[in-house]
């Protein structure tokens, strides 16, 4: 019960932090309506029809809208040493990357919700026949993107390149996301039937497992000395 | 000494090829405190995070009852509090919350009487829904010192506490402190400030390129020579 508890009030406390803040959503929230905007201008109808390649910009938009809000998580955490003292607390490692990856998952989860409206909007995208497939796609590829990200955020952060550093380190390692999500986000958008993307949700399912599972494995040798 | 319920034996601890702390060893009874002396660079800071567990030494061991400090020990983290010149608080969050967030975290149950008890402890209960980036530098250390003792540690890391304040805030803090000096606590302090550091200390020693100089009983302390004996001890040694 102590471990969910921690757990708990580290989703609290960076949510709360985030609401009164609004650092990172509206940095990513901004920067996802704008890209959005510019695929519009930027794609000729006449040469490719936008609905055909929207679930790749799609991927493209929230990975790099993410990054924006993934790579100040342990920034904010250095509000007057806050972060040295929980570490000096009896909360476990991996309840600490859980809770942060957790929170993460929040508010990436929102922005890409809005990345969704805004394509809906500026590509006339429909959602499918499938918006529940169409959810746990996105909501794994989501979690799998923060878990990483959340890892190399803390690690990025103890570095004098860190944020520029973190899309080097992140991009790589998110190859799989986009392949799955980007596949099976088109397939649902074009109405084809769940079947089609069992095995995309599987795969991306997998991948958030083992994202999560090693981040939280090797969590406490990036945050201890 | 009392029977001695901390020990730190051979504590180094390398930054690459730099020794900040260089076979540090001491014992302290219960309720006994420790004020170590030494200027900048001399390892203080070194010192308090290795035995907060926020470091690890290099070499060497420390134990708290016969409990050895292991690499993120949730055990040795429920003993100990740490009081560090920054105040380790969230800015964004009011007092009351940075508490409850904290007692959450070191899994406390009674969190509704023990954070109001805190407040009121340092002088800051009217203030408890207030966010802490309003609070001047001498009410965050306040704060600071109501989340290092919320857990109820026996064994308590002050580093420059009076860093920063006005005398005003130093005297409360100063009252705040000696209230540590209630035979339950085994504490070490890290100040520059001679007569502040002596004031409560019954062990004192001076910290110079990582080493300890000086390790003696404050009775053996001659407190008007003191200055003097400090600086010949760092001119020696360094």
């Amino acid at each position: 019960m102590d471990y969910l508890r921690q757990v708990g009030a580290l989703v609290w406390k960076d949510l709360v932090v985030e609401l009164r803040t609004r650092e990172r959503v509206a940095a990513m929230g901004a920067f996802t309506v704008l890209v959005g905007i510019l695929f519009s201008f930027a794609i000729d109808p006449s040469v490719v029809q936008p609905q055909d390649i929207a679930s790749g910009l799609i991927w493209m938009t929230v990975i790099f809208g993410g990054m924006l809000g993934l790579g100040r998580t342990f920034h904010l955490e250095e509000d007057d040493g806050a972060f040295q003292c929980v570490l000096l607390s009896p909360i476990p490692r991996d309840a600490l990357f859980l809770g942060k990856v957790i929170a993460n998952f929040i508010l990436l989860t929102v922005v890409t919700a809005l990345v969704f409206v805004v394509f809906a909007l500026f590509f006339d995208l429909g959602f499918g026949d499938h918006p529940l497939a169409l959810a746990a796609v996105v909501l794994l590829g989501v979690l799998g993107f923060v878990a990483v990200g959340t890892l190399f955020s803390a690690m990025s952060a103890r570095t004098t390149m860190g944020e520029t550093l973190l899309p080097i380190l992140v991009f790589p390692l998110l190859i799989p996301v986009v392949i799955y999500g980007a596949t099976a986000t088109s397939s649902l958008l074009q109405g084809l039937p769940v079947s089609e993307v069992d095995g995309n949700i599987r795969m991306l399912a997998a991948f958030a497992l083992v994202a999560l599972a090693s981040g939280a494995g090797l969590f406490r040798f990036v945050v201890e000395e | 000494m009392n029977n001695p319920v901390l020990r730190a034996s051979g504590l180094t601890r390398d930054f690459g090829p730099l020794r900040a702390v260089d076979g540090v060893g001491f014992s302290l009874g219960e309720g006994e405190l420790l004020t170590v002396f030494g200027p900048n660079g001399a390892g203080k800071t070194t010192l308090l995070r290795i035995l907060s567990g926020g470091l690890q030494p290099t070499e060497g061991v420390v134990s708290l009852r016969g409990l050895e400090q292991k690499s993120g020990d949730p055990e040795w983290y429920r003993r100990v509090g740490f009081l560090s010149h920054q105040s380790f608080i969230y800015g964004h969050l009011t007092l009351d919350e940075n508490l409850r967030f904290f007692g959450r975290l070191f899994g406390l149950k009674d969190l509704s009487t023990r954070v109001p008890d805190r407040l009121e402890q340092v002088g800051l209960a009217s203030r408890a829904g207030s966010p802490a980036r309003t609070l001047s530098r001498g009410m965050r250390q306040r704060l600071a010192l109501a989340r290092s003792l919320l857990h109820d540690p026996e064994f308590v890391l002050l580093d420059e506490p009076y860093t920063g304040l006005d005398a005003h805030a130093a005297s409360v803090l100063r009252e705040v402190l000696t209230t540590l000096k209630d035979g339950r606590r085994t504490v070490v302090l890290v100040t520059h400030n001679i007569s502040q550091g002596l004031e409560l200390a019954d062990r004192v020693a001076v910290q110079v390129r990582g080493r300890f100089v000086l390790l003696q009983d404050r009775a053996e302390v001659e407190v008007e020579n003191f200055e003097r004996t400090y600086r010949q001890r760092v001119e020696e040694a360094g």
